[in-house]
């Protein structure tokens, strides 16, 4: 293998990368604006200047390509000059505006700025003023006079989004980015612009002023706007969701994620109308109870029916332990009825990362589905069944979607009707009990995509069951050293709980109990009853997800 | 009502992308066939040229931004060009552009109230050594004095 | 001595003048050779480019693919925005049929088929000319698929005019390239170079109008005639655009070596009012310019004039005499690279703005030698950091204008001055100037 020195290490290098490349795949650090992984190569900031033994100027690393034998320097006296030369470019027409700038606490420019500038200027002059808080699209905003001309915004339009709303207008410091004249910017990918502009001058116009970075909390998740399973962080202050942006998996999203799901996906866990305790019918109203009678009340219910006129409903949107629970409760009770609710669009999808199927666990609600021997599964037949009043208790697990219709009016017909919720809608409606489900921020749990990878979520925001602190959640500077009287560590805790755990009480309260303390319990127990699931725990699965089944995809279905 | 080419143009523009193997490539001349046509190149001659070149209209008006013969607001009958870069200013070039300021009353990339003239301060046309010079529309003028200058502007009707 | 490109002839730019003197026989014994036979010719006759960077063609031709996958380009360089120079304006329209002449010649020794001449937008009447004579040569079966029968060989060639359209970047051949893709002017990140990866990601040489029209007079002739003309490492005649101060400024054809002094005060006639010399740029407004009391015994060829410490370039000579301000010539040449640079790279889009920020308020009577210094380092962290040569081209006239004329620069300068700031927050703390000293102006403009 071609061998090359970066300040004074060998390394080896495959044919075909370039210095930058080389350099970050060994933890050396060359600083950049342009250049990103998924981008072609632009070579404008001209932030990666590094010597090069045999070129007679400073090159740049991004567009170096490595050769046998290079010898490079990154830390030597003329790069630190030519760096502070470009940070002093960069910054003479840059406003000093990060106090109100949303990109502050996480800026390429002002992180550089700390490390690579002399911090000072020597710009006595009037800066360039170009346009301000230009509305570039219904999602995000642009600032001009902020912006560097990196190009990122531009290319990830033309290259990922295919879609190019982009161009840069004018020539020389007078460019700027902008769309066509009266359109927007609205591809369904437009936020990832935000992500990858390396300074404030695109801002996301739902997070806008929102919270600065550094009072938030941040933890590694999974969007559950679609069955792609975008890996996500996910950002809290207060116990609130502020956003969600998007986190580096090669194998399913890379860098990207949509609009849909880093707008759309999160603000239900903190709306108005998220069920707050368990709830049960009271002369036809859904009242406050707690969970001791909730659970008696659903124990005694449902023991009063046959295997036969009991139906499980499992949910895609429910994680594979919620479902697995859910599954084993079935077999307890010996429910002769068993399917799951999806989610699906019809020609709903791309070839770029959304897919028709909205619910993000499809794949896991099938593989551990309860099998009923020689019933069928289908959830029509289910459903005229219970029309008929041939079953007459339903239970039915986490539903993000509202049902359609015809299976609402077969409720109706129901006797008894368990359900978990997030959230109230209209299937609550006909529910005997309404037991709160922990959302998909407040859980630990796992999302089968539809590739076959499993994937971890993990808990951002704290319920009643959870502690901040004690239970291991992300802690922002607020969370960890405000106290009681500082407002901002304040934040509303919803009563709710993982629907695994409420099964497994509920098991308890059947006689059966399924002694599960987490939701790794679950997936373990999972472990040695379905063979796609071996030999994992959470640890195995890890943050990037691990593929459990080989499907195989006709070229345009990949991203 | 929408800009839209003419038929004798669509057919000039045609032959410029016959020079090409991509449409792309003749969107310089289909820029300059729109400005004659129009007179300048509004929204609406770029959207019209992002159609028939079937390329996208952020591509077209990136071009035209960057490319400082193509106006974007429409310029006098005559757009009179002085310039004043280093060769011409040494041999009057700035006097000659002020002497033509203060004729029509107008400054740099303006236009007279009639629609006659414009005028623009223009970098180095490469006519050097014929300094100081104007360029009136495609026409060069060199070896100008003020006095040429004036006399030319009066004569063009 | 013997013009190569601009002969004394009278009515040449006509196809039968053209002809009757010897025209198109150096492309008929070209097209009989092998490519090879012609690039090798070429690169003995150590003919370098005409556009600036001064490179040997036959060594750039010989980087071209010896077998062809793709399609090959040439472009012919005309774009000729140098402020300066104003040569090939003069081959369009005085021999366009050698230009053509040498396009084939070229054409066929690169394997290229298509040919793009660039000329900037501004030249309308030159880019009719030259037209009119492409459209002759057609006709003619000087070019396209009638060559064939023409010259009795198996390659062809077609050659088109690409009209430029205001950009001073475009001459850089990367960035002409993506015009001619039709796309923003932008220099591309070079390696990959255009022989390898050029117009639409194929094989493609870039040569100067000039150095093209060369061609066919090295073939007709032989290298060795050509190789013995004017200085020997760089060798042939030069079209040096004479302007500013002189008394007969134009394009006069000379053999490289041919002494700057001599151009000026024999071919161009010298300073009006016999003044003295204070500064020449002898390349075009990039190249670094010269003192007027060190003009004695300068050679103009590549070599002679690195050793000066300026450069060819385009061998456009600007001469300016004892009363020119050259502050001001200074300011007008940042304002220019200000106004043309792309804007893609950061030194460059940054710096050329700020220098002639700072050399404005010096002019504005608001500056002081301290500024001198912070140019001469600003120029300093543009040159070499940028992606095309402009950022070189912005930089030098700054760097060695006010390295070389301190004396007259220092006469511009005050030791202390009021400057006015109006964004006054602006770090001021490490600045040059204590933060006591600034006042916030009445009028805002500087």
């Amino acid at each position: 293998m071609p061998k090359i020195t970066i300040d004074g290490k060998e390394l080896e290098f495959k044919e075909g990368q370039t210095v930058i490349e080389v350099a970050s795949e060994n933890g050396i650090y060359i600083p950049h604006f342009c250049w990103h992984p998924e981008l072609s190569i632009s070579g404008n900031c001209r932030m990666c200047l590094t010597e090069i033994e045999k070129i007679p100027k400073l090159a740049i690393a991004c567009s170096t390509y490595a050769t046998d034998g290079m010898v490079v320097k990154t830390q030597s006296e003329s790069v630190v000059k030519a760096r502070e030369a470009v940070m002093e470019f960069i910054l003479i027409n840059h406003p000093l505006d990060c106090p109100i700038c949303d990109e502050a606490g996480e800026c390429k420019l002002q992180d550089y700025a700390f490390r690579y500038s002399r911090g000072e200027s020597r710009m006595l002059e009037e800066k360039q003023h170009k346009p301000k808080r230009v509305p570039l699209g219904p999602r995000v905003m642009y600032d001009a006079e902020r912006c560097i001309m990196c190009s990122r915004c531009i290319r990830f339009a033309d290259e990922v989004a295919k879609n190019p709303q982009l161009t840069f207008i004018q020539r020389g410091d007078r460019t700027f980015v902008s769309v066509f004249p009266d359109e927007e910017f609205d591809d369904p990918y437009s936020m990832n612009t935000v992500d990858i502009c390396p300074v404030g001058a695109l801002t996301s116009r739902d997070f806008r002023f929102k919270s600065r970075v550094w009072e938030m909390s941040n933890t590694p998740s999974v969007c559950i706007g679609c069955s792609r399973g975008c890996n996500v962080n996910v950002w809290v202050r207060d116990n609130v969701i502020q956003r969600l942006t998007p986190r580096e998996n090669p194998d399913v999203n890379k860098y990207w994620m949509c609009d849909f799901g880093r707008t759309k996906t999160f603000k239900f866990v903190n709306a108005e109308t998220r069920v707050d305790g368990p709830f049960i019918k009271e002369n036809n109203e859904l009242v406050k109870s707690n969970w001791e009678e909730a659970l008696n009340l659903t124990a005694k219910r449902l023991k009063k029916f046959k295997p036969d006129e009991t139906a499980f409903v499992a949910s895609a949107f429910a994680t594979v332990e919620d479902n697995h629970s859910f599954a084993l409760l079935a077999k307890l009770l010996n429910a002769k009825y068993y399917s799951y609710f999806s989610y699906v669009i019809p020609g709903s999808g791309d070839d770029i990362l959304i897919t028709e199927d909205k619910a993000p666990n499809a794949l896991g609600a099938e593989l551990v589905k309860f099998k009923a021997n020689g019933v069928s599964n289908d959830l029509d037949e289910i459903f005229e069944k219970i029309k008929l009043g041939e079953i007459k208790a339903v239970y039915i697990l986490e539903q993000a979607h509202d049902f359609d219709s015809y299976m609402l009016d077969a409720l109706a017909k129901a006797e008894f009707v368990a359900v978990h919720a997030t959230n109230f809608n209209r299937l609550t409606e006909f529910a005997d009990v309404v037991f709160p489900a922990s959302s998909f921020a407040e859980k630990h749990g796992s999302f089968l995509n539809v590739d076959g990878i499993l994937q971890r979520i993990k808990p951002a925001v704290a319920t009643v069951e959870l502690d901040r602190a004690l239970d291991g959640l992300a802690q922002s500077r607020w969370d960890k050293f405000g106290t009681k009287f500082d407002r901002w560590a304040q934040g509303k805790k919803y009563d709710a709980e993982p629907s695994w755990k409420i099964i497994s009480a509920l098991a308890a309260k059947l006689g059966k109990p399924f002694n599960f303390s987490t939701s790794e319990e679950v997936l373990i127990d999972l472990t040695s009853k379905n063979s796609a699931f071996r030999n994992l725990d959470y640890n195995e699965i890890g943050g990037t997800g691990i593929k459990i089944i080989e499907r195989k995809f006709s070229e345009e279905e990949k991203i | 009502m929408a800009f839209q080419f003419t038929e004798e143009n669509l057919k000039r523009i045609e032959k410029a992308r016959q020079k090409y193997p991509t449409s792309l490539a003749a969107v310089m001349d289909a820029c300059y066939i729109g400005q004659e046509q129009n007179g300048f190149i509004s929204d609406e001659v770029v959207e019209e040229i992002a159609r028939v070149l079937e390329i996208p209209k952020t591509d077209v008006l990136g071009v035209v931004t960057f490319y400082t013969m193509f106006h974007t607001k429409k310029m006098g009958k005559y757009h009179i060009q002085v310039c004043t870069n280093v060769s011409c200013m040494l041999r009057g070039g700035y006097e000659i552009f002020d002497a033509v300021k203060e004729k029509l009353k107008i400054d740099n990339m303006e236009v007279t109230s009639d629609g006659k003239f414009s005028l623009e301060e223009v970098e180095c046309m490469g006519a050097c050594g014929g300094a100081p010079m104007i360029a009136v529309n495609s026409d060069y003028y060199e070896n100008m004095t003020k006095e040429k200058v004036l006399e030319i502007l009066d004569s063009l009707q | 001595m013997e013009k190569i490109i601009l002969p004394d002839i009278p009515d040449l730019n006509k196809l039968d003048v053209y002809i009757a003197n010897g025209g198109f026989q150096a492309a008929k014994k070209a097209l009989q050779m092998e490519p090879s036979e012609v690039i090798d010719i070429v690169k003995k006759s150590s003919l370098r480019g005409r556009g600036g960077a001064g490179f040997f063609t036959g060594l750039k031709w010989s980087f071209m693919p010896k077998v062809k996958t793709k399609p090959h380009y040439l472009c012919v360089n005309g774009d000729e925005s140098e402020p300066g120079s104003f040569k090939d304006r003069q081959i369009f329209e005085k021999n366009p049929h050698q230009l053509i002449e040498g396009i084939i010649i070229a054409a066929h020794a690169i394997q290229a088929q298509t040919v793009y001449i660039y000329i900037r937008g501004e030249y309308y009447r030159w880019i009719q000319m030259l037209q009119a004579a492409l459209d002759e040569n057609y006709e003619r079966g000087h070019l396209g698929e009638k060559m064939k029968q023409t010259f009795n060989t198996d390659f062809y060639c077609d050659v088109y005019i690409h009209r430029g359209a205001g950009a001073y970047i475009c001459g850089e051949e990367s960035a002409l390239m993506n015009s001619i893709e039709g796309k923003r002017g932008y220099p591309r990140v070079k390696p990959p170079f255009p022989a390898q990866n050029g117009l639409w990601g194929n094989p493609t040489t870039i040569n100067n109008v000039e150095t093209i029209t060369n061609v066919p007079k090295i073939i007709a002739n032989g290298w060795e005639w050509f190789a013995s003309i004017g200085a020997p490492k760089h060798p042939g005649t030069l079209l040096f655009g004479v302007s500013g101060h002189v008394n007969k400024p134009g394009v006069y054809e000379l053999p490289t070596g041919t002494l700057l002094t001599d151009i000026i005060y024999n071919y161009a006639g010298g300073v009006p009012g016999n003044k003295k010399i204070k500064c020449v740029i002898p390349g075009g407004s990039s190249m670094p310019p010269l003192r007027g009391d060190q003009l004695e015994g300068i050679k103009m060829d590549a070599d002679s004039l690195r050793e000066a410490g300026s450069a060819i370039g385009t061998g456009g000579i600007m001469v300016m005499d004892e009363d020119t301000n050259l502050l001001d010539v200074l300011v007008r040449i940042s304002h220019f690279y200000h106004h043309e640079s792309c804007g893609q790279c950061t030194p460059c889009r940054e710096g050329t703005g700020w220098m002639e920020k700072i050399l404005r308020r010096i002019q504005s009577g608001q500056g002081t030698s301290k500024d001198l210094d912070l140019l001469v380092d600003v120029a300093s962290n543009i040159e070499g950091r940028t992606v095309c040569a402009l950022g070189d081209a912005a930089a030098w006239p700054v760097k060695f204008m006010i390295t070389r004329f301190r004396d007259e620069f220092e006469k511009y300068v005050k030791k202390e001055v009021v400057i006015p700031v109006k964004n006054k927050i602006h770090s001021m703390k490490y600045t040059t100037y204590s933060v006591e000293n600034i006042k916030l102006p009445e009028s805002t403009k500087p």
